[in-house]
C-alpha cells in the first residue's frame, strides 16, 4: 500500500478537527471531537484491503467534563505544534512533544501515555500517519538478519547501502523508526521467506545455528509486541518483493495477539492496517497441537491467560475455524509453552527437527 | 474490685507487702518495665484530674521523666499539678496506705477504678530503688507547702515519713504557688515510644479531658504540650445507691451485715435505687421474708433468697418484680462538642463527627456511650485506623483486640462508609481515628489488668449504633467532598479550559474568537451552589460564604437554608441579607430571580465559637430546579426538628418534677430516643 505524503493535505485534515470544535462553540454548543470507537467491537474485515479496519461506530469526545475538555485543548496544541514542524521542516519524538507540552499551560500532558494516545487519535481522525505529523516513536524497531539489501538515508543525508547479512554483526540490522520510502529503499534480496521471531533468545539461537544461511531466509526479531516500523517493513518486503512471511512465537494467548497484529492489523492501529498488516503471513508455532505433539514442557494457564483466550474467541480477527480450534484446544489442555521449551530435546532440535518439519508442512523447506 | 479488696484485707497480716506486690503486679500494672512507668504516670495524672474535678479547678499538669541510670533502667518521674493539694495530715494516708478513700463503696463514675492508686507507685519505687517518694503539697490558705519523703514499712504496711519540713513553694516566675501537688519518685522502668507509651497515654488523656492543660517532657528533653480547649469542667456527678439488678452476693451480704435498719422494706428503699415501696414489699414476698425482717440478722440463705428476688429468679404471681431504672445523672459524659475539640487538638483533620448516646441501663448499671470519628489527610491512609478506647475518661491502651469496644467497631461494615476493610470485618483501614468512651458506674473488664471491656450486649449495641451514625456522617462528608471536587472541575472547565479552546481554535483557523455564553450554559446546564466555611484568625470568627450561580437558560428563584451551631451557643453576625430562623439551628434566605449567568452571594460569620468547632456548612434549598452543591430540603425533617425542639422545651420543665421519675416505665431502654440528627435520616 503506497502512502500519500502531502503536507498540505495533512494540514487541511487537521484543520477539519479544529473546525469541528470552533463551529460547535459558534453554535452555542460544547466543542467536540468525533473519532471511531477503538475496540474489538468496532473492527471489521475490509475485503478490498484484506485487513481489519475500524467500522462505522463513532464516539464523540465533548467538552462537558474537565478531562475531555482538556483533551480537546491538548489536541489543538498538538495541531498547532505539527503545523509549526511541517512549516519548519523539523520532526520530534513523541517524548519530546510530551516535554514541549510543559509550555502549553492548561493544555500540557499529564503523562507520556496521554501524548502518545492523542497522536494516535489524530491519526485516526485525519487518516494521516504520524510520519505525516513529523512525530517519531521512542520504541525501537526490530533486528533483522539475512541476505537482504536496503538503502537507508543516514543522518548526513546520504543513502547508505546495507546488506543485512554481510554488513552487520551478530545483532543484525537495526530497523529504524521510519521505514517509508523517503528513508528506506528496498534494493534486492536472496531469501525464500521471512521468519518473524518473538524472543531474542530464539532469534540468537537460530543465528548461532546458521539457520538463515542453511534455509536461505531472513530472520526478524519482533521484541514482543512488534513496533509499527517492524510491522511496516515486513509488510513492505512482503508486498514489494512478494516474499512469504512465517511467524514463530511462544504458544500462549498473547502470542496469538502478536500474530493477529502482524497478519490482520492491531486494534489500536486499525486505522492504518492497510500499511501495517501482512494478510498472507502464516502462524508457524508454537501451536496448541505442538505442545501435545512434541510433548513440550508447559505451564498451566493463568486466570489472565484464560480471560485473554476467551476474549479472542469473540475477536473477529480469530473468527476462522483454524484459530477457533487452536484457542479451544489450548483452553482444553489448559497449557501454554514457550518457544525455548524446544530445548528440552537439545540446542539443535529447533533447527534440525522442529522448524524443518513445520516449514515442510507449509511447503517452504 | 471487691474480690481484690477482700483478698488484700484478709491477707494483710500474713504476707509482706513486697510479696503481695510481687504476686499481683500484673494487675497492679507493674508487670513489665515499659508498663511500670506508664502506670505510675497514670496513677499520678488520674489523681490530679480527680482532685481538680472535685475542687472545681481547671487542671494544669506537668509530667517530666528523666533517665537517672540508663544501664540499670532507673527513671525519675516528676508530676506536678495545680490541684487543691493534700493537707499535711492526710499525706501519709494518701500515699502510704492501701485502699484509702471512698471509691470502693460509692456507686459513681470515677477514674480511679483501676489499680490501687498512687500507693502502688510509692511501693514500686521503694521495692525497686529503695528510695522514698518525695511529696510537695500546698493547700490554699496556708503560707507554706509541706515537703516530705514517704517510704513504706513493708512489714507493717504503713507509711514512713521522713525529712518533713515546710517550705516556700514558688512558681518558675517566682510568684507563690497557690495550691498544688508535686510528686517526685524514682523507679526501675523503661521509657518507650509507640502505641503503648507515656506519650500516647497523655495524648489520649488530653483528648478526653479537654479542660486540662497537659505538658510532658520526655527523657530526651523533648517538650510536648496539649493545651486546654475549654474552660468548662466536667459536670459534677452524684453518687447513687446500687441497683438491685447490679449487685453481687458478697456486696449484699456486707450491706445487710452493716445495716442498722430495723425493717427489710426500709433497708431496701433506702439503700437501693429503683426500689419503690410497692417493689420493696413484693421483693420481700418473693424472697419469702417478712417485711419486718431485720437485715442484720438475716441468714446466708435469706440473703441468697433476696438476691434471687432481685434477679427475677424468685417471682410473685408468676412475674418478676418490676423495678425502676436507676437514675443516670451519676454519669459524666464528655459531650459531643468537647470530644470534637479534644480530638481536633491532637489530630489534624478535615472531618470530625462525634456522638453522645442517651444514657441507658444494663443490669442495673447506668452507662453511656460516646464516640468520635476523625478523618483527614494527616493520617496514614494504608494503615488500620487508630482506635482510642476510654472507660470513664481513662485511656485503655492494652488488649485492644479483646475489648468489647473494639469488637463493636469491627462489627460494622465500614466499606459502605468509605473506609477500607478486608472482607467487611475487623478494624478498618484509612486516614481516620475512632474514639469510643464508655461512661458507667460499673465498668466490667475482662481481667484484673483492666485494659479490655468484657462483653455486654447492651453496651455493644449502643456502641455499634453510634458507629453506624458516625459512618453515615463520614459517607455524607465524602460524598460532599466528591461533589465539591466535581463542581470545582466544572468551574475550571468553563473559566479556564473552554476560553483556551475558543482562543486556540480561532487562532489556528485565523478566525475571530467566538462568544462562549451559549456553550457554558449547555455545559453546566445547572444551578450551582458553592459553600466555604473557614476560620478567620483575625476576627476569631468562622466565616461562611455561599454563592449561587445560575448556569441555566432561564431565570430562577430559590430559598436557601443552612445549618449552623445555634444549640452549641454560636452566634450569627454580619448577615447582611437578613433572612429568618426556620427552626433551631436552621436559617433561611429567599433569593428572588436569579437571571441566567448571574450569581448571588450570602455571607455571614459565626462568633462565640472556637477554631475547629464548625468546619462545614450544609446548604439546603427549596425550589424546583436541582442545585448542585446543595441538598433539597425535606420539609418533613424541618417539621421533625421543630417538634423535637418543642418536646425538649417541655421536657426541661418537667425534668425537675419527682413524679416524672416515678412515672418512668422501668427497665425499658429506648436507645433511639432523642438521637435523631439534623437531616441525618438517610439510609
Amino acid at each position: 500500500m503506497a502512502r500519500v505524503n502531502d503536507p498540505e493535505l495533512t494540514k487541511a485534515r487537521l484543520h477539519l478537527v479544529v473546525e469541528e470544535m470552533y463551529d460547535r462553540i459558534v453554535k452555542g454548543e460544547p466543542p467536540t471531537m468525533t473519532l471511531p470507537v477503538r475496540t474489538k467491537n468496532n473492527i471489521g474485515f475490509d475485503s478490498k484491503l484484506g485487513v481489519y479496519k475500524y467500522g462505522k461506530k463513532r464516539s464523540t469526545r465533548d467538552a462537558t467534563s474537565l478531562g475531555s475538555a482538556k483533551n480537546l485543548l491538548r489536541a489543538l496544541h498538538v495541531v498547532e505544534f505539527i503545523e509549526e514542524m511541517i512549516e519548519a521542516g523539523k520532526s520530534s519524538t513523541l517524548r519530546e512533544m510530551y516535554y514541549i507540552s510543559e509550555g502549553w499551560g492548561l493544555g500540557k500532558f499529564g503523562s507520556q501515555n496521554e501524548s502518545n494516545n492523542l497522536a494516535e487519535d489524530l491519526e485516526v481522525v485525519t487518516s494521516c500517519l504520524r510520519e505525516d505529523f513529523k512525530l517519531r516513536p521512542e520504541e525501537d524497531g526490530a533486528r533483522m538478519i539475512g541476505d537482504i539489501t536496503v538503502d537507508e538515508l543516514n543522518r548526513r543525508g546520504q543513502w547508505m547501502r546495507i546488506n543485512a547479512r554481510d554488513d552487520v554483526g551478530d545483532s543484525g540490522y537495526g530497523v529504524p523508526y521510519n521505514v517509508e520510502s523517503e528513508k528506506i529503499r528496498l534494493i534486492e534480496h536472496d531469501v525464500k521467506f521471512l521468519m518473524a521471531i518473538e524472543t531474542g533468545g530464539m532469534f540468537d539461537r537460530l543465528i548461532e545455528n546458521g539457520f538463515d544461511e542453511e534455509y536461505n531466509c531472513g530472520l526478524i526479531h519482533l521484541k514482543g509486541q512488534p513496533a509499527r516500523s517492524t510491522r511496516r517493513i515486513i509488510k513492505r518486503m512482503n508486498e514489494e518483493w512478494d516474499i512469504p512471511v512465517v511467524v514463530f512465537l511462544d504458544g500462549d494467548p498473547w502470542s496469538f495477539r502478536i500474530f493477529a497484529s502482524i497478519a490482520y492489523g492491531a486494534i489500536k492501529t486499525a486505522h492504518i492496517s492497510e500499511y501495517l498488516a501482512t494478510p498472507s503471513a502464516t502462524y508457524l508455532g508454537i501451536t496448541a497441537d505442538d505442545i501435545l505433539a512434541y510433548d513440550l514442557p508447559s505451564d498451566d494457564l493463568s486466570k489472565k491467560d484464560i480471560e485473554a483466550l476467551n476474549a479472542e474467541l469473540s475477536d473477529p480477527r480469530f473468527a476462522d475455524g483454524w484459530w477457533q480450534d487452536q484457542i479451544n484446544m489450548m483452553l482444553e489442555v489448559n497449557q501454554k509453552a514457550e518457544q525455548q521449551s524446544l530445548a528440552k530435546y537439545g540446542l539443535d532440535f529447533v533447527t534440525d527437527t522442529y522448524l524443518p518439519e513445520k516449514l515442510g508442512e507449509m511447503g517452504l523447506s | 474490685m471487691s474480690g481484690i479488696a477482700n483478698k488484700m484485707a484478709s491477707n494483710q497480716k500474713q504476707i509482706a507487702i513486697s510479696e503481695f506486690f510481687e504476686k499481683n503486679k500484673h494487675f497492679l500494672g507493674f508487670d513489665s518495665l515499659p508498663r511500670s512507668i506508664i502506670t505510675a504516670v497514670k496513677e499520678a495524672v488520674d489523681n490530679s484530674l480527680d482532685a481538680c474535678e472535685e475542687a472545681r479547678i481547671l487542671p494544669d499538669i506537668v509530667i517530666k521523666i528523666s533517665k537517672l541510670d540508663t544501664k540499670k533502667d532507673i527513671l525519675e518521674l516528676v508530676s506536678e499539678d495545680n490541684g487543691p493539694g493534700i493537707p499535711q495530715k492526710s499525706i501519709e494516708k494518701v500515699f502510704g496506705q492501701l485502699l484509702f478513700g471512698s471509691r470502693f463503696h460509692a456507686i459513681r463514675q470515677s477514674r480511679g477504678q483501676q489499680g490501687i492508686g498512687i500507693t502502688g507507685v510509692v511501693m514500686y519505687s521503694q521495692l525497686t530503688t529503695g528510695k522514698p517518694t518525695h511529696v510537695l503539697s500546698k493547700i490554699s490558705g496556708e503560707p507554706t507547702a509541706v515537703s516530705v519523703n514517704i517510704g513504706l514499712d513493708t512489714r507493717k504496711n504503713k507509711a514512713v515519713k521522713s525529712e518533713q519540713t515546710r517550705i516556700i513553694w514558688e512558681n518558675d516566675d517566682l510568684t507563690l504557688k497557690e495550691h498544688g501537688l508535686r510528686v517526685t519518685t524514682k523507679m526501675k522502668a523503661k521509657y518507650q515510644r509507640g502505641r503503648q507509651s507515656v506519650f500516647q497515654y497523655l495524648r489520649m488523656t488530653s483528648i478526653v479531658n479537654p479542660h486540662a492543660e497537659i505538658t510532658f517532657i520526655d527523657p530526651d528533653g523533648e517538650k510536648y504540650h496539649w493545651p486546654r480547649v475549654t474552660e468548662r469542667l466536667p459536670s459534677k456527678v452524684d453518687a447513687i445507691k446500687p441497683h438491685p439488678h447490679g449487685i453481687e452476693l458478697g456486696q449484699l451480704q456486707r450491706m445487710c451485715r452493716e445495716s442498722k435498719d430495723s425493717r427489710l422494706t426500709v433497708f431496701l428503699r433506702q439503700n437501693f435505687s429503683g426500689v419503690s415501696m410497692r417493689a420493696a414489699k413484693e421483693l420481700c414476698e418473693a424472697a419469702e421474708l417478712g417485711v419486718g425482717t431485720k437485715p442484720k440478722s438475716m441468714k446466708p440463705d435469706d440473703v441468697r433468697a433476696l438476691l434471687e428476688a432481685f434477679q427475677g429468679e424468685r417471682v410473685v404471681n408468676g412475674k418478676a418484680i418490676k423495678l425502676l431504672s436507676p437514675p443516670t445523672n451519676c454519669l459524666s459524659p464528655i459531650e459531643e462538642m468537647l470530644i470534637k475539640k479534644g480530638l481536633s487538638k491532637t489530630i489534624d483533620s478535615k472531618f470530625i463527627a462525634t456522638m453522645t448516646r442517651a444514657p441507658t441501663v444494663s443490669h442495673g448499671n447506668p452507662f453511656q456511650v460516646e464516640v468520635g470519628l476523625i478523618f483527614g489527610e494527616g493520617m496514614a491512609a494504608d494503615k488500620h485506623v487508630e482506635v482510642l478506647r476510654f472507660a470513664n475518661r481513662v485511656p485503655l491502651m492494652y488488649q485492644q483486640g479483646g475489648c468489647l469496644l473494639t469488637k463493636a467497631i469491627e462489627s460494622v461494615d465500614w466499606r459502605q462508609y468509605g473506609l477500607e476493610q478486608a472482607g467487611g470485618k475487623g478494624v478498618p483501614k484509612g486516614p481516620a481515628a475512632i474514639l469510643v468512651h464508655l461512661a458507667s458506674t460499673n465498668v466490667q473488664f475482662t481481667s484484673e489488668a483492666k485494659e479490655a471491656l468484657s462483653d455486654n450486649g447492651f453496651v455493644f449495641e449502643e456502641t455499634r449504633k453510634a458507629m453506624l451514625e458516625m459512618g453515615r456522617g463520614l459517607r455524607k462528608h465524602l460524598e460532599k467532598k466528591k461533589k465539591m471536587a466535581k463542581t470545582r472541575e466544572k468551574f475550571e472547565l468553563i473559566n479556564d479550559i473552554l476560553p483556551a479552546i475558543a482562543e486556540k481554535s480561532a487562532s489556528i483557523l485565523e478566525r475571530p474568537v467566538p462568544d462562549l455564553a451559549g456553550s457554558i450554559t449547555r455545559i453546566m446546564s445547572a444551578v450551582i451552589c458553592n459553600e466555604t466555611t473557614t476560620w478567620n484568625k483575625e476576627t476569631k470568627q468562622t466565616d461562611v460564604s455561599i454563592t449561587l450561580f445560575n448556569y441555566t437558560a432561564r431565570a430562577r428563584s430559590y430559598s436557601l437554608l443552612v445549618n449552623w451551631p445555634e444549640k452549641s451557643g454560636g452566634e450569627m453576625v454580619g448577615n447582611e441579607r437578613g433572612g429568618r430562623k426556620e427552626a433551631m439551628g436552621i436559617w433561611g434566605w429567599k433569593i428572588e430571580t436569579l437571571e441566567p449567568g448571574q450569581n448571588a452571594v450570602l455571607e455571614y460569620s459565626l462568633s462565640n465559637l472556637e477554631k475547629g468547632d464548625w468546619t462545614e456548612t450544609e446548604v439546603f434549598f427549596r425550589g424546583s430546579q436541582d442545585v448542585i452543591g446543595a441538598t433539597k430540603l425535606d420539609e418533613k425533617m424541618l417539621e421533625d426538628i421543630r417538634k423535637q425542639e418543642d418536646i425538649l422545651n417541655q421536657a426541661e420543665n418537667v425534668a425537675s418534677d419527682e413524679e416524672f421519675q416515678e412515672g418512668f416505665e422501668p427497665g425499658v431502654v429506648d436507645g433511639d430516643s432523642g438521637q435523631t440528627t439534623l437531616f441525618g435520616g438517610e439510609n
